[in-house]
């Protein structure tokens, strides 16, 4: 039996060069099942005509888990036509004795989707990777373009600061996630709260209200109130959720996503079914008090986004670690590796590959 | 305590077996208490304790040529298999046995008794750590089937998983510090990290539907 197979379609614009298992790849016997821990570094090439900005494989293992299956995403790539450069997917599988098989291999990968630097995209973008792909390289352009300013206005303090030097630890806490679709509905001590909502002057959608439904660490049915004030028809919308424990300290718990049509004017119900059950990273339960939510991004039916400008969170009603965790972006948490490990010249150097 | 030497030390086996952490409740007891006032037990402790690190930390790189190929897994199956059989067999044979003498109130009374001697027997005598394991694999399976299609995807102390009766696909994040998650919608967990070996962000998600 292979472990694993990794299948391109002939027009993709990347090819596999080459794949290897590192040295710790291993399997053991744990329980009644097999654990198997994968540890492979694929080497691929941009074989298309435009550099590519981003890319997510999809991981699946389809006779252990059929209703379930994971990616990878590499944001804020800078791959030119021909370069080859490397991805890494880490996985284990547990796999039960009695879990029938299907001849294959045991894991597939496969192509999700590739952004280009035109923002257009290829891929059958089953895992919707087109517009997180999208989002994350136009936060990617606006934290470049603000460390670039930085940079030529000689502010080194304000750089340091940005990269969290001499600061004290402003991070928000790192939380543990649970996600269930659990038919059992108020039948315990559900008691439903109000969403605050933080809003940034300059959204095309305002947020007009919310509601979720809260029983000591569970999160049921969050929904919002939106009214687009633009001039464009909206037709994707991301709002950002925000925990608040018994303490008032804030969580930055993800977004949620909604496919959904507001024209000019117009307002709309955003809802979300399923249980999501959050704990600390050490496994004790948060017991959430409270929610705020925001809007994260939009994009509009002529193809245009939205997304907060760093001035709109900075000027947000949040606090300080909240606005740091919001204004971290992929790519600013791959500038602030450079910065920390090779220094300013360093990321002079790697910004300027991005100017045309 | 059945293991000392003649000197009121424990031997070095017993020693070997509390550094793994191995021992019965009872033993585990009498050996913390000894060692507690021994200079000389606990350096042998200490050197034993030493050595199952060093074990921790090569079997988390390598594995015996016994189970590292694929090809291997059919033979254990097998072997799991052949076990479970022989003991369902042996099951229905002594299944009969003694049914007339447990009618009545006898029956359920015997059960009851032999449910504490079991119960005593094993917290006298198996080690805390595989105990705790057991209650938890309990828990856990018992928190699974309350969930409706039996999908669930959770962060894990390694990476974040999707899991499906007793199978779990985990993506990991190997040696990343910095890792942020986060849920994208009500049925995707993601985590988000610097890799340390190509410096490029990482995003990966797994997904319940």
């Amino acid at each position: 039996m292979r472990w694993l197979d990794v299948e391109f379609p002939h027009d993709a614009p990347i090819s596999l060069v080459s794949f290897s298992l590192g040295d710790s790849t291993t399997g053991s016997v744990r329980g009644t099942s097999l654990a198997l821990d994968l540890h492979t570094s694929l080497t691929l090439r941009n074989s298309s005509l435009k550099s590519i900005r981003g890319l997510t494989l999809r991981v699946e293992a389809q006779d252990l888990t059929p209703n379930g299956k994971a990616s990878v995403t590499v944001p804020s790539l800078n791959a030119a036509p021909g370069e080859n450069f490397p991805v890494r997917v880490d996985l284990e599988l547990l796999r039960p004795f009695n879990t029938p098989r299907n001849g294959g291999a045991l894991v597939q990968v496969t192509l999700d989707g590739v952004l280009f630097d035109d923002l257009s995209f290829y891929g059958p973008d089953k895992l919707h990777s087109r517009r997180s792909l999208t989002v994350y390289e136009l936060e990617a352009r606006r934290d470049r373009r603000y460390f670039q300013r930085l940079i030529e206005q000689g502010n080194t303090a304000k750089l340091r600061e940005e990269m969290n030097f001499g600061l004290p630890e402003l991070r928000s806490p790192q939380l543990g996630l649970e996600l269930l679709h659990d038919p059992r509905s108020a039948a315990r001590n559900e008691r439903p709260v109000s969403v605050a909502i933080v809003s940034f002057p300059d959204a095309p959608v305002q947020m007009l209200n919310g509601a979720a439904t809260i029983d000591k660490n569970e999160v049921r049915g969050p929904e919002v109130d939106l009214r687009n004030r633009s001039e464009k028809t909206v037709q994707n919308i991301e709002t950002g959720w925000i925990l608040h424990d018994e303490n008032g300290r804030g969580f930055m718990a993800g977004l949620l996503p909604a496919h959904i049509q507001i024209r000019p004017v117009q307002q709309a119900r955003v809802h979300e079914n399923g249980v999501l059950r959050f704990s600390r990273a050490s496994g004790s339960p948060i017991l959430v008090d409270g929610v705020t939510a925001f809007i994260s991004n939009v994009e509009f039916e002529d193809g245009n986004w939205w997304i907060p400008s760093r001035t709109d969170i900075s000027n947000s009603a949040l606090d300080a670690s909240l606005k740091r965790t919001l204004v971290t972006s992929p790519e600013q948490q791959r500038l602030t590796e450079i910065y920390r490990r090779r220094g300013l010249t360093a990321l002079t150097t790697e910004l300027k590959k991005f100017v045309k | 305590m059945n293991s000392r030497r003649s000197g009121g030390h424990p031997r070095v086996e017993t020693l070997a077996l509390f550094a793994r952490g191995d021992l019965a409740w009872l033993e585990r007891r009498d050996v913390t208490r000894h060692v507690r006032h021994c200079a000389e037990c606990l350096h042998e402790l200490g050197e034993f304790r030493a050595v199952v690190e060093e074990l921790r930390r090569g079997a988390s790189a390598g594995l015996p040529p016994a189970v590292e190929s694929a090809g291997e897994w059919s033979r254990i199956e097998r072997e799991m298999t052949g076990n479970i059989n022989v003991g369902v067999a042996a099951g229905r044979c002594i299944e009969k046995v003694g049914v007339h003498r447990l009618r009545g109130w006898r029956g359920p009374l015997v059960i009851a008794g032999l449910s504490v001697v079991f119960i005593a027997g094993w917290f006298l005598n198996m080690p805390h750590r595989d105990t705790a394991q057991i209650l938890s694999a309990f828990h856990s399976a018992w928190r699974g089937a309350q969930t409706r299609n039996g999908t669930i995807v959770q962060t894990t102390a390694t990476g974040i998983a999707v899991r499906t009766q007793g199978a779990m696909l985990t993506l990991l994040h190997p040696g990343a510090t910095d890792v942020t998650v986060s849920v994208s919608g009500t049925a995707s967990v993601g985590a988000r990290y610097v890799d340390d070996e190509t410096g490029q962000v990482t995003i990966t998600n797994v997904y319940g539907q």
